[in-house]
């Protein structure tokens, strides 16, 4: 089992892991990675933002009735 | 009825901004629009008024956008070989540190009540390669699972993966400059 990742392979995994059940080797490389790394640690809140991000815009364009927005905005 | 015609005619112009946002392609957005008002306008009664009248015509509008891609598949994924580069050689050095480290976004999610925010959101998918822009709307907005966006695109998971990746580090690099650089100016 590889145990040290670099950034670049820390954030390949981190991105796959939004799309697909990662291994267990490899998150537990990523968990030990990104525990010391605070770069990756940031990372991981952009990802976490913008997949609550996109869930809201989401939400806001299916429901949200562009006229009344329009006029909250001014 | 004609009442009910000209409410959903109103909400032509929000479909097709949807429509177009994920099918990156005018002519099959004006189809998939067209095809939902259509079936709208055939089935009135489906709409039982418990959900917003813009919420109903969303849900089948996505219906007929994987209809679309399903009908357009070869020139859907035509160009995933060549969909844009990867930008981890720009994020990363050779040894595989960060080149700069991701910023802190402070706590972002204020954003998320901003209409301001969520155009600039548009925008930055707007602003993807084609087809990197078709498997994230897929994944995000359509909330496919991976291997239903790989049968409809019939791309490979690997293929999928590569273009998912591409897409998020663009988005993350769009947000990055647009809106969290941008942001005092917008405040």
């Amino acid at each position: 089992m590889k145990n040290t990742l670099t950034c670049r392979e820390a954030t390949r995994l981190l991105l796959e892991d939004e799309d697909r059940e990662l291994p267990v080797a490899d998150r537990v490389a990523l968990q030990v990675h990104v525990k010391i790394c605070f770069a990756c640690q940031r990372f991981v809140s952009q990802l976490n933002f913008m997949r609550r991000a996109t869930r809201a815009w989401r939400k806001h364009s299916e429901t949200d009735d562009d006229d009344s927005d329009e006029s909250t905005r001014a | 009825m004609s009442d009910f015609a000209r409410q959903i005619e109103q909400l032509r112009p929000q479909l097709l901004r949807f429509a177009r946002t994920q099918l990156r392609n005018d002519a099959w957005a004006e189809d998939a629009v067209s095809e939902s008002l259509l079936a709208a306008l055939e089935r009135p009664q489906s709409f039982g008024g418990h959900s917003q009248l813009k919420t109903w015509l969303v849900g089948i509008l996505k219906h007929k956008v994987v209809d679309q891609l399903r009908r357009h598949t070869r020139e859907a994924t035509i160009l995933v070989g060549e969909d844009g580069e990867d930008l981890d050689d720009d994020l990363f050095l050779a040894d595989g540190h960060w080149r700069d480290a991701p910023q802190d976004w402070g706590d972002p999610d204020a954003a998320c009540s901003r209409r301001q925010f969520f155009d600039v959101l548009q925008t930055c998918c707007d602003h993807l390669p084609p087809v990197q822009a078709r498997v994230f709307m897929m994944r995000e907005w359509l909330e496919l699972e991976s291997d239903e966006i790989c049968a409809e695109l019939a791309i490979t998971t690997s293929n999928l993966w590569v273009l998912l990746h591409r897409a998020r580090l663009r988005l993350r690099d769009c947000l990055q400059l647009r809106w969290f650089n941008a942001s005092p100016a917008i405040n």
